[in-house]
């Protein structure tokens, strides 16, 4: 029969990983619901009884959000203007039941494309710090996501947490997410609109990611350029912002719904967000 | 390979020997324990039938190993009235039509008791239903549940205010 184990020290998690390559189970609910007709026997290390890795804290420049750290408490945590997109990505993510025991760091490690944690992350810029016997490695979450739940991740390290960078300007941020209804819901598509704001009032810098609109989740840089300088105006948007963007036909929706859909949300934010 | 479990369930503390860790804690309360007033709907995390408070938070018991909960405090349907007097919850419930078949019901409850415990909604409707948005019912008696929810938030406030006076 398959091993379980469930320690509570990262020394011994790192050497079981790197001696037996178990399946990794933190909130469970990706993992579970892929696994309802009893799978194959495979061994799991649960890494939830690991000490030190649920706070999440201020470090210097930056917010640090560990492996363990849920939903929920990132919903409860007092994030600084600007990060207010994750606030709102966390209230999004399934029912409260979800949230209270799904993780970031899973959200990121199942790397779905419609995974709502990602867009907001990207568009802050975030990085993942990844752990194993040989040491620590940090890396862009752009450089982590590979495609369609693909990563960079190897299968002897596990992802330590996260580094999300502090706003060093006057920010808002938005987090925008389309469903087929309003709660507990994939989405169609979603998006996070990151904004630094100048003395002016005018944006200074710009970042936009968009999910569940190809295999991974996409900044868009032509907007990024656009909105610099500007006030946040949806007449800004041009079809051709879009371009980095390839949805698919699928169940949800067709490709041309998700393009027209990103163009309403992006529209929608730009016009609903008031200068810092 | 042989593991040992402890939890306290309703108030009563259990220990359980599990022969596969892969038993969830949902089929622990119903198979093992025969506690059966937790519901199966999906076994995947979509319907809330099977909502307990897990060390007084509330989670789907088919998205958790047992074996993960050890020493675990959990609060299941079968453990919220007081003898013959019904939890507030509960009576909201039945006073408001907060059901039709039912099925949905214990998980609805054991949810909204979990709802009233965060305090994050106040008496918007709205703010209600998002809360409550992890438990389906197929019956459709949510217009019901969200009055029940109100409902009970005021009788429980009501209360504790006449305690303290
Ligand atoms: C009803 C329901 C609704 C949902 N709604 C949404 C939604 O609205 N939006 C959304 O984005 N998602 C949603 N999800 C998906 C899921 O809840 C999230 O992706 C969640 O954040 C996953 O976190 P977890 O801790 O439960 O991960 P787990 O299921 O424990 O793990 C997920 C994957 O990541 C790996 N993993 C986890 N932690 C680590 C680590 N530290 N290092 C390395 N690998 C790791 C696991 O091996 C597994 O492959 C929903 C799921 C359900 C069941
Ligand atoms: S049975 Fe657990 S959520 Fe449906
Ligand atoms: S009362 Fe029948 S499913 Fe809710």
């Amino acid at each position: 029969m398959a091993g379980y184990s469930r320690p509570t020290d990262l020394a011994a998690a790192l050497s079981l990983l790197a001696e037996r390559r178990p399946v990794i189970l933190a909130g469970g609910t990706d993992h579970f619901p892929a696994r309802v007709a009893a799978g194959p026997a495979e061994d799991i290390l649960d890494i939830t009884a690991l000490g030190g890795l649920r706070a999440i804290e201020r470090r210097g420049d930056h917010l640090w959000v560990p492996c363990l750290a849920t939903w929920a408490d990132l919903g409860a945590a007092n994030l600084p203007a600007g990060l207010e997109a994750l606030t709102q990505a966390a209230a999004q993510i399934g029912g409260v039941q979800i949230q209270n025991t799904a993780t970031l760091c899973g959200n990121l490690c199942n790397a779905s494309p419609a995974a709502d944690g990602i867009p907001p992350l990207l568009a802050l810029d975030a990085e993942v710090e990844l752990a194993s016997l040989a040491g620590r490695r940090r890396m862009s979450l752009d450089a982590f996501l590979l495609g369609p739940r693909q990563t960079a991740r190897r299968p002897e390290e596990m992802l330590l947490g996260l580094h999300i960078p502090l706003p060093v300007a006057p920010s808002r941020s938005v987090f925008a997410k389309l469903g087929a209804r309003r709660y507990l819901v994939i989405s169609i598509v979603m998006l996070a609109l990151v904004a630094e704001f100048g003395a002016d009032g005018m944006i200074s810098r710009a970042r936009v990611a968009v999910g569940a609109c190809g295999p991974r989740a996409r900044r868009l840089p032509a907007l990024e350029a656009a909105l610099a300088g500007a006030r946040p105006d949806p007449a800004l948007l041009r079809r051709a912002h879009l371009a980095p963007l390839l949805p698919i036909d699928d169940m949800r929706g067709t490709a041309a719904y998700r393009l027209d859909a990103v163009a309403t949300l992006l529209r929608r934010a730009l016009a609903g967000m008031v200068p810092a | 390979m042989s593991l040992s479990l402890s939890l306290t369930v309703n108030g009563i503390a259990r220990t359980l020997d599990l022969a596969d860790p892969r038993v969830t804690l949902l089929d622990l309360l119903r198979d093992r324990l025969h506690l059966t007033g937790t519901k199966k709907g999906c076994d995947r995390g979509q319907c809330g039938a099977c909502t307990i408070l897990l060390d007084g938070r509330r989670i789907n018991s088919c998205l958790a190993l047992a074996i993960s909960h050890d020493g675990a405090d959990i609060l299941t349907i079968e453990g919220v009235a007081q003898g013959d007097q019904l939890h507030p919850v509960q009576a909201a419930f039945i006073a408001h039509d907060g059901l039709q078949c039912g099925y949905c019901t214990p998980g609805q409850i054991m949810s909204a008791i979990g709802l009233l415990r965060e305090a994050q909604t106040g008496d918007d409707p709205e703010r209600v239903r998002e809360a409550m948005s992890g438990n389906l019912c197929r019956c459709g008696a949510y217009a019901g549940i969200t009055a029940a929810v109100l409902d009970a938030q005021r009788s429980m406030a009501d209360a504790g205010r006449a305690h303290a006076a």
